[in-house]
């Protein structure tokens, strides 16, 4: 094909976060889904395409190649997905107007999305000119420029929810903590951070973290909560299950240490557990593995040290970089479109993925 | 014209590499020794798969994590094949943002260092690099150490090198207890003062430290428990070294010991102890074994066979370090065992009831029913039929394992050997295909002549051990032959050494006398009193570097050139008026070339500067002689490398005693003192030395004479005491007045 040089120069800012991936240079969920989203500008703005699926498998091929690099990161496959839903929905929304009725078939992803407004659909509405000329011989590349701009304006959007996604989370913050209430939560979480420090705009309450070891993030988070003003306490992770009687809520970020046992000992003292996460960490992929395979375990060396010579040849070390909490153990889930139960978390995933993307 | 242009357009594009920074690497894809074979004989040691990936994949990823931008891959042995499994892998792909460029050296070049005298020669680096072996395992950050080296080079032009080692304790499997070494580091700036090479066999009891680095180094940490991770940031001086200094081999054991024992060459070398991070070579079939089991532990994490896969393979990571393919092309018997630290390649089928145990095994195999696998690493295409007994052996590619065979510690099974059914290969038994297929190595085919000779004699004994249909070749067992054999190996390669880096040898027969108490004493002992010289140590270096009866001692006939070549090079510098500089750079280059201590040169520059200073009636006049000319020349004596004021009294002492110029020997003494080439303390150190009153000399002539010196030098301290304290009551008097009193 003649656009082969194009695609494979279009390629190299893949390879290159590819390789990131790999290399673990990359890290944290919304460094790397950021990361996915510039990639995925640049691949748009060079790719050519004459109609919706040609850009749909270009996409879809990034999309694989990134999940492939690391696949326990599920950010890069939800930034991906989002996208495609994106591109779906202005597609449909264009060729709605068209005597022909859209191919797609009629899934209950669309059947909800039917509903929701979007900023998209007014500002397409405005321009109702917009005529997609699919398979065009004359001018192959119409469709492109006519759906390009509004591909990059999605992807913009997606940018813009990413950078947004701390202070939209933190606005329900003051209705979850109530004055003089004990909290307890573990290691470092950027969003867990945002959520009691603007929670503590409007209420006084106590945070206890527990440090999370062997990475420890426990101590950064105490240092900046109570830089902030929130009267915080620092405890080992040993100590989780005496403190909870005392504990009033747990609030968890998704991706962290220890969730399983801090959540097993909520559930034992019947205390409600939250979890705070960007609606980016939404995945629709079922945990196909057992508890053990969404895990992702890094080197042993934060827990026994190189220099026991005699010690690392006999113990085998396990170190986890995650822990997989089960759903029942969750009772509420904040994200940055608002607080969600358990039961309509569905919907949720529902309204940013289509099904057909779940598998690259 | 084009003659200055050319120079022009190069030193462009040089600051153009020097804007851009691009960091260069060179790999030593050739191990230089042959612990591996037969493994390696038709195929080079850097693309012997590790973790199902070869040991250079695993290198140049290693390198791709640190931000190495240009490769030089030094090929020897094998190089077409090196050159061709480059070109195959995905480190072609422009993508990868690695320039990987294959360099095919001379088969004569047989250790590393004819290696960097080749990248001399090339003149491919072009700023400071790093410098690597083909079978490094590493995620260490290496580009964090470029940087501590290049901000160092900035203060310190001399700082040439730095090398990459890791705390492991004494004992740490992955330490290679055959070729370690002890270091002896500055606490503070962890520059390393002496490198002390040490071998497994025999064992090292005692490091020898030279005492010079205890001045102006108090803090002193003498460590026995480092691991060379083999990662070395070199200046571009680092080749030029090796071209200047013909017979470096080994990088560590001659170049690093080298330039850091010889105090010529005042250049400095520096430690980087990683605190992050895992790196190690895979030397030997010991460290093949440790190797693995590091990468099957996740101590090289993200370099790890479910994350990062140098050969793209993806597995997944099962509880207990189990690493099955993703792909699902393997197939397990509902009944085999799949033990802890395991590896299994793409394609594989492990039958029923058969065990596979810390083993790795590469892609299309077969284990049969019933098979036992213990520490077993089997490489690609290999059958192993039902209830065989494989343990702690490195199995080649395509190898055919018989019914009921058992293989034995530390055995290595060439590629493409057929065992047949019921063969009973001993513990540290090699095979390789039939001696018709065996093709040795070219550069020492005379060694593999000899070899096969003796082996063909035991060949009819050892093939018994095979069973029918076998396609192999067994080569005894070598016993030490502890006479014989050391006269042309060294200590590193010697047979008993060699077994600590063997897979499966645990040693028990050899008489090691706890080699590891006795230096982590020695270790204990130093770090706690760091600046407290160590008893031994001084008292080996002294009698090293201080011969005691110097001048009267009978000189070989390379030290007689020498000293005719030092008289003749002095008149001339004395004649013609040589600046002091140059006169000193001749004599270092004089040095050098004739191999003798330090104290020859000096014994010759005093005794140079005595004999030519002009005899003048009188003794007002003498003084303004002897005045002026050691004005002119007697820097010269602490100019040809280092500093030793002791010495140099104690030379003129015996020159004096034994020369015509006797009497001038006070007045020059005074002379050198006044232009603080020796200084007061340096007279009275001397003056308490038993030889500066003669004792040990039997010529009651010379002893008459040194004594007479004796008594000059006990009147020149006398003085200096009236002169101290005469200063004294000056200072306390008035200090305006002091010219005065001179």
């Amino acid at each position: 094909m003649a656009t082969e040089p194009q695609t494979a120069a279009g390629q190299r800012p893949v390879e290159a976060l590819a390789a990131k991936l790999r290399r673990r240079q990359v890290v944290g969920s919304r460094e790397t889904a950021l990361e996915t989203a510039l990639v995925l500008r640049q691949v748009v703005s060079k790719a050519r395409f004459q109609n919706i699926n040609q850009l749909v498998e270009i996409i879809r091929s990034v999309g694989q190649k990134l999940i492939e690099a690391q696949p326990k990161e599920h950010t890069v496959g939800n930034t991906v997905r989002k996208l495609l839903h994106h591109i779906r929905e202005e597609y449909n929304n264009a060729s709605k107007g068209k005597a022909t009725a859209s191919v797609n078939e009629f899934s209950i992803a669309n059947f909800v999305l039917q509903g929701q407004p979007r900023r998209q659909i007014a500002a397409l509405k405005g321009e109702s000119t917009l005529v997609l000329k699919e398979d065009d011989l004359d001018d192959p590349d119409s469709f492109a420029r006519t759906l390009k701009p509004v591909v990059m304006e999605a992807i913009q959007d997606i940018l813009d929810e990413l950078e947004t996604v701390y202070d939209n989370i933190g606005k329900s913050a003051k209705d979850h903590i109530h004055s003089d209430e004990i909290i307890l939560t573990i290691g470092r979480s950027k969003t867990v951070e945002t959520y009691l420090k603007s929670a503590a705009h409007y209420h006084k309450f106590t945070v206890i973290v527990a440090e999370s070891g062997p990475s420890y993030g426990g101590h950064d988070m105490a240092r900046s909560l109570s830089s902030s003003g929130i009267s915080t306490f620092l405890v080992p992770d040993s100590s989780i299950y005496a403190l909870m009687s005392r504990v009033s809520k747990v609030i968890l970020g998704a991706m962290l240490f220890l969730q399983m046992v801090a959540s097993t000992a909520a559930r034992a003292h019947s205390t409600p557990v939250m979890v705070c996460a960007g609606q980016f960490k939404l995945t629709p992929l079922w945990n196909l593995y057992h508890e053990y395979g969404a895990l992702d375990f890094a080197d042993p060396s934060s827990v026994l040290g190189f220099e026991e010579g005699e010690l690392v040849d006999k113990v085998d070390v396990v170190n986890p970089y995650y822990d997989y909490v089960r759903p029942d153990l969750v009772n509420v889930y904040v994200t940055n479109d608002g607080d969600h139960p358990p039961p309509s978390m569905y919907r949720l995933v529902k309204e940013s993925y289509d099904d057909e993307d779940n598998e690259f | 014209m084009p003659i200055p242009s050319k120079p022009s357009s190069t030193s462009k594009v040089n600051l153009e590499d020097e804007d851009a920074e691009v960091l260069q690497a060179v790999i030593l894809a050739d191990s230089f020794n042959k612990r591996f074979k037969p493994l390696t004989v038709d195929r080079p040691k850097c693309l012997l798969p590790i973790c199902n990936a070869s040991l250079l994949d695993w290198t140049l990823e290693g390198l791709a994590l640190a931000g190495v931008q240009e490769v030089f891959v030094i090929c020897r042995s094998h190089a077409e094949q090196v050159k061709a499994a480059i070109q195959n892998s995905k480190w072609s792909h422009p993508s990868t943002g690695l320039k990987i460029v294959p360099v095919m050296t001379a088969k004569e070049t047989f250790s590393p260092g004819d290696a960097m005298r080749d990248i001399y020669t090339h003149g491919i680096i072009t700023s400071d690099f790093v410098l690597v072996f083909g079978d490094l395992v590493s995620n260490i950050r290496i580009d964090e150490v470029v940087r501590a080296h290049k901000d160092r080079r900035k203060t310190n032009k001399d700082a040439i090198m730095t090398m990459v080692v890791k705390q492991s304790g004494t004992t740490h499997r992955t330490r290679p207890k055959g070729d370690s070494a002890v270091f002896v580091l500055d606490r503070d700036t962890s520059e390393c003062l002496h490198y002390e090479p040490a071998s497994g066999y025999p064992p090292k009891t005692l490091a020898k430290i030279p005492r010079d680095i205890f001045d102006g180094h108090p803090n002193i940490e003498i460590r026995n428990d480092l691991l060379d991770c083999s990662i070395d940031i070199c200046a571009l001086e680092v080749p030029s070294l090796f071209q200047d200094n013909f017979d470096y081999g080994d990088i560590k054991r001659d170049f690093v010991h080298g330039v850091l024992a010889s105090d010529l060459l005042m250049k400095n070398i520096y430690c980087y102890i990683a605190k992050e991070g895992y790196a190690a070579r895979v030397q030997d079939t010991r460290s093949y074994d440790a190797i693995t089991k590091d990468i099957l532990s996740r101590w090289t994490f993200p370099l790890v066979p479910d994350n990062n896969h140098p050969n793209g393979h993806a597995y997944d990571h099962l509880r207990g370090n189990k690493y099955i393919p993703k792909d699902n092309s393997v197939v397990l018997s509902r009944t085999c065992k799949i033990g802890n630290n395991t590896l299994l390649g793409p394609s594989t089928q492990v039958r029923d009831d058969a065990q596979v145990i810390a083993s790795t095994i590469g892609a299309r195999c077969s284990i049969g029913t019933g098979t036992v696998l213990r520490n077993a690493y089997i490489f690609d295409d290999v059958v192993i039929a039902a209830n065989c007994v494989l343990e702690s052996c490195l199995i080649g590619a395509g190898v055919w394992v018989g019914e009921g065979s058992r293989i034995g510690r530390g055995s290595l099974v060439a590629d493409g050997v057929k065992l047949g059914p019921g063969t009973g290969i001993k513990a540290k038994e090699k095979t390789t295909p039939m001696i018709g297929e065996f093709i040795g190595d070219e550069s020492d085919e005379g060694d593999v002549d000899s070899e096969l000779e003796q082996a063909e004699q035991c060949q009819p004994s050892l093939s018994q051990s095979l069973g029918p249909n076998s396609d192999a070749f067994v080569w005894p067992r070598r016993v030490a032959q502890r006479n014989g054999e050391d006269r042309h190996e060294n200590e590193l390669e010697s047979f008993d050494n060699r077994r600590f880096m063997r897979l499966g040898d645990d040693f028990a027969d050899l008489d090691l006398s706890d080699p590891g108490s006795v230096t982590s004493e020695d270790e204990g002992s130093s770090e706690s009193d760091g600046d407290t010289v160590p008893q031994n140590a001084t008292v080996f270096s002294s009698a090293t570097s201080l011969p005691s009866a110097p001048a009267v001692k009978a000189v070989s006939a390379g030290e007689q050139e020498f000293q005719t070549e030092v008289r003749l090079s002095l008149d001339r510098a004395f004649s013609e008026g040589h600046s002091l500089d140059n006169a000193s750079v001749e004599l270092k280059t004089l040095r050098m070339a004739s191999n003798v201590p330090l104290r020859r040169v000096r014994e010759a520059v005093v005794a140079g500067i005595v004999e030519n200073i002009p005899l003048v009636e009188g003794a007002v006049p003498q003084r303004a002689q002897i005045k002026k000319w050691v004005d002119r020349w007697g820097d010269l004596i602490n100019l040809i490398g280092g500093v030793d004021g002791v010495e140099t009294v104690s030379i003129l002492q015996h020159h004096c005693a034994s020369s015509t110029r006797f009497h001038l020997f006070g007045q020059i003494l005074a002379a050198l003192y006044q232009n603080d080439i020796v200084e007061e303390d340096d007279i009275r150190n001397w003056h308490v030395q038993p030889e500066a009153k003669g004792e040990g000399i039997k010529n009651s002539d010379l002893l008459e004479k040194v004594q007479k010196t004796w008594i000059v030098g006990a009147r020149m301290i006398h003085q200096l005491n009236e002169q101290e304290s005469d200063e004294d009551d000056d200072s306390n008097d008035a200090e305006s007045e002091g010219g005065d009193s001179d």
